[in-house]
């Protein structure tokens, strides 16, 4: 009796909690258990050391007082029987090109950076710094009278950005700047780093062809078989003639083209401001097949996304109620397997007949009665091109 | 939610003699969703619908203005558009009528097409003749597909058919 007492008094909190036998099982009470949202945010938690950002471009223009304007074209509106008619009517059409000018002065800059975000451009290019693009960088590639203009994302093909595109921005005569376009996903060997494309220094005003060519251009080549890649220009506004100490580079060669914007930037910081950003995005075409075979002399890289393998359990000593031969497949060299289906299907080749035209009702056709079932599906799979059939 | 982390790339067999190395990360974080292989948030299949998605098209509307949003599952609102904002309102007689869901719906198009988001999820179950209807058919004549494309779902070498590789897919 002693014994039991004494027992008793040595049961823990946590031993009482688990009274429930029953709801344990699953996890811990809804009271006490995280959602799936906590539980997530947990786990991508970062301290403020490695989240807070740094401002590195210019401030917003004070603008005048234009709210009273505003108020006074509202009212304005508001009266205009003609356009009422046409509201009521569902008829009023606003121009795009109009409201796009406005937005550009109104919000653009701040929805362009919102965007930026959403596509990493400030991270890749200035880990924590960011800027606000205030001056708005209009660039274009002229194609055989077709114009395609850089936004902020927009795809563009390699074949339509071969030549260097059109550049033109706001800006007084005396003021020089700096054009820099750098792929940030392009490098071939650190995937840290980037290819500098174009980078022209000293621009005065807005003539980009008077600036010093420091690197030429070159055109975006995207791998095949490695998706988009981002390509960003960036403007900065210099304050007075800098000679930028890089060797330069004026052949369509990748060497001296490796490059750290944020590492150039630390360094020239004191005299270049980011003012305007551009950036799209391109994926592989015929055209940088042929950008690596006439231009870098060079055999063309193709890759392929690296999958996860496939799960497969430990292989048992007695499967049961499992397919022999499926079974064991899964346990061979996939090497050996796929060898197997290719000599099958080069033993019905001949390089000198033409191939034997498919079979119109290929499981009408019968198989030998003496066949195990077995084979007989397996034989159904290749006339079916079912399966493994598929990899060779 | 997730992160991008596994992004490599291993070089097919068949060009191992070339002198670029076999790995190649490409760091564009919104590259796999783009390639069809990118995760989407799956797995809700006792809530509400409306989660499964990479990017979401969202109204809301309230006595003042109509706000719409591109939603991002991860990062939130990526590209906004709202009627009284002055680009809008300036050319508007109301912020709240049929008219300035019609012409939102055209800036929204507009503002997607230049940040290359061209599909979207989209949940709107709008009425016949709303102003949301309006809004969603001059979205799509604006240029953008309200379905967004499965995750491709990579074959084992056991199963029956090997759907086709989206990025091998290239118009001439």
């Amino acid at each position: 009796m002693l014994h039991t007492i004494f027992r008793a008094f040595q049961i823990s909190p946590t031993q009482v909690q688990q009274l429930r036998l029953g709801h344990t099982i699953r996890g811990k009470a809804p009271t006490k258990s995280r959602t799936i949202r906590e539980r997530i945010d947990e786990l991508n938690y970062k301290d403020e050391i490695y989240t807070t950002r740094i401002d590195i471009g210019f401030a917003a223009e004070r603008k005048s007082n234009s709210r009273q304007e505003q108020i006074d074209h509202i009212k304005k509106m508001k009266n205009d029987k003609q356009l009422e008619q046409l509201a009521r009517n569902h008829q009023l059409v606003i121009d795009l090109e109009e409201s796009k000018k406005v937005w550009l002065e109104t919000l653009g800059p701040h929805h362009k950076k919102q965007i930026a975000d959403h596509y990493g451009v400030f991270e890749h290019l200035y880990g924590e710094g960011f800027f606000t693009p205030h001056l708005n960088l209009e660039i274009f590639y002229d194609v055989k009278d077709l114009c395609i203009p850089v936004y902020t994302g927009n795809v563009i093909k390699p074949s339509e950005a071969i030549q260097p595109p059109v550049v033109s921005y706001k800006s007084d005569a005396d003021s020089l700047w700096t054009l820099v376009l750098t792929s940030l996903d392009g490098h071939l060997t650190e995937h840290n780093k980037e290819y500098v494309h174009w980078l022209v220094a000293n621009i005065p005003g807005g003539d980009v062809d008077k600036g010093d060519v420091m690197i030429d251009y070159l055109q975006p080549f995207p791998l095949k078989g490695t998706g988009y890649h981002r390509y960003a220009f960036v403007l900065y506004k210099q304050d007075n003639k800098i000679s930028y100490e890089l060797p330069k580079v004026l052949t369509s060669s990748l060497e001296g083209r490796t490059f750290v914007t944020r590492d150039w930037y630390k360094t020239h910081q004191e005299v270049i401001t980011p003012a305007g950003l551009a950036f799209f995005q391109t994926s592989w075409d015929l055209s940088v097949r042929d950008f690596f075979h006439n231009i870098l002399q060079e055999k063309e890289p193709i890759y392929e996304y690296d999958f996860p393998e496939p799960y497969i359990r430990k292989q048992e000593w007695f499967p049961l109620r499992r397919p022999f031969n499926l079974y064991m497949d899964k346990y061979r060299d996939p090497k050996e397997v796929k060898k197997e289906y290719l000599l099958w299907k080069l033993k019905n080749e001949d390089p000198f007949k033409s191939p034997e035209p498919p079979l119109k009702f290929p499981n009408a056709q019968p198989l030998p009665k003496s066949m195990p079932s077995w084979l007989k599906l397996h034989e159904k799979k290749l006339r079916l091109q079912w399966g493994r059939v598929n990899d060779v | 939610m997730f992160g991008h982390k596994d992004i490599r790339f291993i070089k097919s067999l068949v060009r191992l003699n070339s002198s670029t190395p076999k790995e190649f990360v490409n760091r564009n974080p919104r590259n796999l969703e783009r390639m069809r292989i990118g995760r989407k948030p799956d797995g809700y299949h006792l809530d509400k619908p409306g989660r499964k998605f990479w990017h979401k098209l969202a109204i809301t509307a309230s006595n003042r203005t109509v706000t719409a949003q591109v939603l991002h599952y991860i990062n939130g609102p990526v590209i906004e558009a709202k009627t009284s904002e002055w680009a809008l309102q300036k050319q508007l007689y109301s912020i709240v009528d049929t008219c300035a869901y019609i012409n939102l719906g055209r800036v929204l198009a507009q503002r997607c097409l230049e940040c290359g988001i061209y599909e979207m999820y989209c949940d709107l179950k709008p009425l016949e003749g709303s102003k949301v209807e309006k809004f969603l058919k001059e979205f799509e004549n604006g240029g953008i597909k309200l379905q967004e494309p499965d995750v491709y779902k990579n074959p084992h070498p056991w199963d029956q058919y090997r759907p086709e590789k989206p990025w091998e897919v290239t118009e001439e």
